[in-house]
């Protein structure tokens, strides 16, 4: 397992140091500099003139500290044309002239033009699930939609069922946000609850643990979605201005393989988050699979299904990268990200005092036939879950802390939305001791703490 | 429970002081400073009192005032600054304009050490945020920008010999020998003013040396419609203002020559120093195109590039023919409202005011408005005081022909015209957002120089094409936005509606409909009243959550809320108005806990000075601000307001018991609020209790 380097407590790792080679970068109206920034690097960006948004939030006319971007692609489009200030060094630069902002802005004004009709009439907005194969740019109109709709006052709630690659949390978990506010423009979606004030306003995931790579894998992904569809429901039949803005679903692109033409995943979401716009994206086949299946079904509510081309720009991320990532994504989680410097706290805990349970996988549970939404079948609780020890076994590994008693059905453990995660720093097993980093510090409660294959195990977080 | 002095006295002490003020006396502003520092729970009052002062007192009284103030943020700090700085853009404009050359330099160098920290303090932030002291950066440029215009057009004025200007027969303010009249002219004719210029791009450039913010020409604009170039419409618009010049220098008694002049000058500042969007641009091109006279029939429009615009015909053929008969009073705003229907069939009608009003706004963030936005009115029209400062209107006046009553007026009867003048003296007072230029544009407005109230051309009631027309004058607060907002939305829900037609119009709605923009995030808000409220508010939201010593005290994340706590949570929005706080109504969106303990209610931190300070009169200790993610804003824990006091909501509690029951025990615990999960809080029985406590 390799080591990050500066992930360590003392001394959390801080942007690198400004490279002092500083060029302008005009790009003409309705282009995008697209960029490739590794993590080991970083680059600077600020805007001297003009309009310039980064999927779709604007960029702060010149402002004093640059924009700071790193282990990031991405891209920064204009409608009327800008001046870049760039400084430091990127992986791979250009501009492109021909972009999807278009048909993306244009998708944003349909959904505007449904929420104007929902607020008139008291209904619901839209909910939009986004659909379409690795890479095809699925999170980032996810990002540019929900950055459209704030702009436009929106406060729609947005669901991310990708395990791989968090949204306000680390990879492994699911998460419902509603954003009201800016979306944060060098960090992804921006941060997490902290205990102090955030130049960029926080935003409030509920979040569920996964903690398997793929929702092709476990038995637990659509009884979660189930879960989460019944909070975002709820939350949209009260909160009048999530109603009248919906919900966007981003999801992984395992789920739109369509192995054989059986969409189940995606027949789920759609049927528990009564999905009604459905965007498919990047794949001709997808499209015309899901048209098909859901534009006329006439038991339901109808699905209007729209086909959006993949941008140019999207770039197939590698598994180093990936991993990179998700080690980026839970370093951030504990220690925070660029200036905002986050203190965790470590502790040991008697082996007593954690209650582990250990995601069961596939491979040793065959019995694959269940119910969407089954929470309390017949099914022995014990297949989902096993309990173990503390171990050396378990250290570097990621603990979701559940709200969830550990006397609780498994099905209630699954279920539970969780307080946060805990990072296994250390085991000491003739002690019968083991150290926890936790955001915060006081003891952890004493609640069921879920211990999947995902994400991966992360060296040396703690010095 | 000791009571302080009330606010009133207070102030009426410092009010005294301050009257004493006549010099820059060290004792006297030290002892005004420490009348401040030992009264910040009359900040508010005292601050009031001091803006008032410097806004009231004699010109020359006023330099010292401003010490005063200088050496209160500095050596006191908040929350004067905040009180301060909320109307420090109209503060510090209103004397600036005021001055002479030498006080002026002085206010500059105030306002450079206000850049930076305190020296020799810890404090590392400047003396006030970089937004406020950047718009007053900015409308001293526009400022001197314009002086220096009207330097320029005097000397060639002088070099086409234009007849003397003939003294006005009345002074152009009817008040009694102000103290400073001759001074104030200075601008126009002082050599510095020019070499000022570039030295204030300079400290206006971030320290990276980037050129001042405006659209690389060119490379900008270049819609898929019809392409702009700013550097072609820029020279357009000289050549235009030339052949205007011409004819004045012919015809200088005519007053419609003059106001084109004067609307030709405005919309090259505009162009020179405001971003506007391209789509305003655009129009504004297709205007210039208009007046200009038009190219024969033969002209050459079968150029090579299909969308470009027609050449213009050279200086002198256009001198020789005069746009209109130069007796008909004429002005832009006027070809701009004949021109509109036809020019933007599909999209909003933008004119020139609507386009002024909206570049006053930072459009594009050229400039930004202070966090609450100074609402510049010089002066009432009928008498004005010696607080007007010179406009572009009074500097034109000077070599201008005398636009007086007496001027004979040949017109036979002329439609009636619309001026500018007319159009800005529309209810847009109020409209205006504040920052940028808007100083200027209200100065112009309150000169009413061209000829709303100084000629006999113009008409009391508008026009036939009439403004209100353009813009209802009812409701003045959301023309531009609503103007902007109404242009249709036609995209359907269809793979074809979305991916085969593109709207670049509607972006307007993203960008032109929300033209006030905060530069620290990017964040919109509309140019209505409520908009602009709302960025005052979020302006001050910026304000307080710099908070230099977050890494100090160990910031942490914290626990995600739970299912429960997440349904029932309501975002609080920065901009929003501060909701009924108090912890008893429990409409402050307190984590969803349904009835929440009384130690955990809250009250946001008060903005008034008085109760900022007061300590709970029951137990009289004082509230400690905490922030609260979920408040987005500074709190007090444990606090309830009860007839306009503070208590600790536990001390109320047991005092409205009679002291009976206890319960002001532990504070709140980090779980305090997840062990409170109760299986009773659930609705339809989803949310289970899953955790027994
Ligand atoms: N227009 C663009 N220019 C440059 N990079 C882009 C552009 N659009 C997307 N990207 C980048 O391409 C990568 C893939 O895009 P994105 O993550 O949106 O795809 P996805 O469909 O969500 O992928 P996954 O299936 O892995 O979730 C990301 O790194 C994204 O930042
Ligand atoms: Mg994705
Ligand atoms: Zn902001
Ligand atoms: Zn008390």
């Amino acid at each position: 397992m390799t080591t990050l380097p500066g992930l360590s407590l003392s001394a959390p790792q801080e942007s690198l140091p400004q490279v002092p080679v500083s060029r302008t970068q005009d790009l003409p109206a309705g282009s995008e500099y697209r960029f490739e920034v590794p993590f080991s690097r970083s680059l600077g960006v600020k805007l001297l003139s003009g309009t310039a948004e980064l999927f779709g939030t604007e960029l702060a006319p010149h402002t004093k500290d640059p924009y700071t971007f790193s282990g990031i692609k991405a891209a920064i489009y204009t409608w009327h044309g800008c001046r870049l200030e760039l400084s430091g060094e990127t992986e791979s630069e250009y501009t492109a002239e021909e972009t999807q902002m278009m048909s993306y802005a244009n998708a944003h004004f349909a959904l505007e033009n449904v929420r104007e009709r929902a607020k008139a009439s008291g209904q619901m907005g839209p909910r939009v699930l986004v659909v379409g194969p690795e890479n095809a740019g699925k999170t980032s109109v996810v990002r540019i939609l929900t950055a459209y709709a704030v702009k436009a006052g929106r406060q729609p709630v947005v669901v991310n069922l990708d395990p791989r690659q968090g949204m306000l949390s680390v990879p492994g978990s699911l998460t419902a946000t509603t954003f009201a506010s800016i979306v944060d423009v060098e960090e992804g979606w921006g941060s997490s609850p902290i205990s102090g004030p955030s130049p960029v306003p926080v935003k409030m995931p509920l979040v569920y643990h996964y903690g398997l790579a793929s929702p092709e894998e476990g038995k637990t992904f659509r009884p979660l979605v189930t879960r989460m569809a019944l909070a975002v429901t709820s939350r949209l039949e009260e909160d009048a201005e999530a109603k009248t803005a919906g919900c966007i679903i981003d999801t992984p692109g395992a789920i739109s393989h369509g192995k054989g033409g059986v969409y189940e995943n995606i027949q789920h979401i759609i049927s528990e988050f009564s999905v009604n716009v459905l965007l498919v994206l990047g794949s001709e086949r997808l499209y015309s699979d899901m048209s098909r299946k859901f534009s006329n079904s006439p038991s339901e509510e109808p699905v209007s299904v729209i086909k959006l081309d993949k941008s140019g720009g999207c770039v197939d991320r590698d598994e180093p990268y990936m991993k990179q990532l998700r080690q980026s994504q839970i370093r951030a989680y504990f220690f925070g990200h660029g200036v905002n410097t986050l203190s965790p706290h470590t502790h040991w805990e008697d082996y007593s005092s954690v209650h582990i349970f250990k995601i069961v996988e596939e491979a040793k549970n065959t019995n694959r036939s269940f119910l969407p939404g089954d929470d309390d079948d017949g099914f022995a609780s014990t297949t989902i879950y096993e309990r173990v020890q503390p171990s050396p076994m378990i250290q570097n590994s990621l603990l979701a802390v559940t709200n969830a008693d550990p006397n609780d059905k498994q099905e209630a453990i699954r279920d539970s939305s969780i307080m946060g995660y805990v990072y296994v720093a250390d085991v000491e097993e003739s002690k019968h001791k083991i150290r926890l980093l936790a955001p915060l510090s006081g003891r952890v409660p004493p609640h069921a703490m879920v211990l999947g294959s995902f994400p991966e195990d992360v060296a040396d977080l703690v010095g | 429970m000791s009571f302080a002095l009330p606010s009133a006295e207070v102030a009426a002490d410092f009010k005294d002081a301050l009257q004493d003020l006549k010099i820059n006396s060290r004792p006297e502003i030290s002892n005004l400073t420490i009348i401040a520092k030992e009264n910040t729970e009359h900040a508010q009052a005292i601050s009031r009192e001091l803006e008032n002062h410097i806004r009231s007192t004699r010109p020359e009284w006023k330099l010292p005032a401003l010490y005063v103030l200088d050496s209160i943020v500095k050596n006191v700090g908040t929350p004067y600054t905040v009180y301060l700085g909320r109307n420090l853009y109209r503060t510090f404009m209103d004397a600036y304009t005021l001055m002479d050359m030498p006080t002026r330099k002085a206010m500059e160098g105030l306002l450079k050490t206000w850049k930076q920290p305190v020296p020799e303090s810890m404090d590392t932030r400047p003396v006030f945020p970089s937004e406020v002291t950047r718009d007053i950066e900015n409308a001293l440029i526009k400022y001197r920008t314009v002086a220096i215009q009207q330097q320029a057009l005097s000397q060639k004025q002088a070099l086409h010999a234009v007849p003397a200007r003939p003294m006005p027969a009345t002074p152009w303010r009817n008040t009694p020998t102000p103290p400073q009249s001759t001074s104030r002219y200075t601008p126009s004719n002082d050599p510095r003013v020019r070499q000022a210029i570039p030295q204030q791009y300079g400290a206006q450039i971030p320290p990276t040396s980037t050129p001042p913010a405006q659209f690389p020409p060119g490379t900008n604009f270049q819609d898929r419609g019809a392409s702009i170039d700013l550097d072609k419409l820029n020279s357009d618009i000289e050549k235009l203002i030339s052949s205007a010049r011409s004819e004045w220098a012919l015809n200088p008694s005519d007053t419609g020559i003059q106001q084109k002049l004067k609307a030709l000058f405005d919309l090259q500042t505009i162009l020179k120093h405001q971003q506007l969007p391209p789509e305003q641009i655009r129009q504004i091109q297709d205007q210039v195109i208009q007046l200009s006279p038009a190219p024969a029939p033969s002209a050459p429009t079968s150029t090579s590039v299909p969308n470009s615009i027609p050449s213009f015909p050279s200086v002198l053929q256009q001198s020789a023919t005069p746009v209109q008969p130069s007796s008909t009073p004429f002005s832009l705003s006027q070809f701009l409202a004949q021109n509109l229907p036809q020019q933007q069939p599909s999209s909003t009608p933008v004119s020139l005011p609507q386009i002024l009003r909206q570049s006053v706004t930072p459009a594009q963030g050229s400039s930004t408005p202070v966090p609450a936005p100074p609402v510049y009115r010089p002066s009432v029209q009928p008498a004005p005081t010696p607080s007007n400062p010179p406009s572009l209107a009074q500097l034109l006046q000077q070599f201008g022909p005398a636009a007086t009553p007496a001027a004979p007026t040949p017109v036979p009867a002329p439609p009636p015209p619309m001026s500018l003048a007319q159009l800005f003296s529309q209810p847009t007072a109020t409209a205006n957002p504040a920052g940028g230029a808007d100083w200027l544009l209200n100065a112009l407005r309150s000169q009413n120089l061209l000829g709303a109230n100084n000629g006999t051309s113009v008409p009391p009631a508008p026009a036939p094409m009439s403004v209100s027309s353009i813009f209802p004058s009812t409701d003045p607060v959301d023309r531009s936005w609503s103007s902007s907002v109404r242009i249709e939305n036609d995209v359907e829900l269809t793979t074809a509606s979305i991916t085969k037609k593109s709207r670049p119009n509607l972006i307007a709605k993203l960008y032109e409909a929300l033209p006030n923009q905060c530069a620290t995030c990017g964040r919109r808000f509309e140019t209505s009243a409520k908009g602009k409220e709302m960025k005052t508010r979020h302006m001050d939201w910026h304000f307080k959550v710099k908070d230099p010593d977050a890494a100090k005290r160990g910031v942490h994340r914290s626990w995600y809320i739970n299912e429960r706590e997440w349904i029932e949570f309501r975002e609080q929005d920065d901009a929003a108005p501060a909701q009924a706080s108090n912890g008893a109504s429990d409409a402050s969106g307190m984590l969803g806990v349904a009835k929440k303990e009384t130690k955990d209610q809250y009250i946001h931190v008060p903005t008034d000075a008085a109760l900022v300070h007061a300590p709970c009169p029951i137990c009289q200790e004082k509230f400690e601000p905490q922030w609260l993610v979920d408040a987005n804003d500074f709190v007090w824990m444990d606090a309830i307001k009860v007839n306009d006091k503070i208590y600790h909501a536990t001390c109320w509690e047991e005092y409205s018991r009679g002291g009976g029951v206890g319960g002001g025990g532990g504070r709140n615990t980090p779980d305090s609020v997840l062990g409170k999960r109760k299986a009773e809080v659930s609705t339809n029985g989803l949310f289970k209790k899953t955790r027994a406590d």
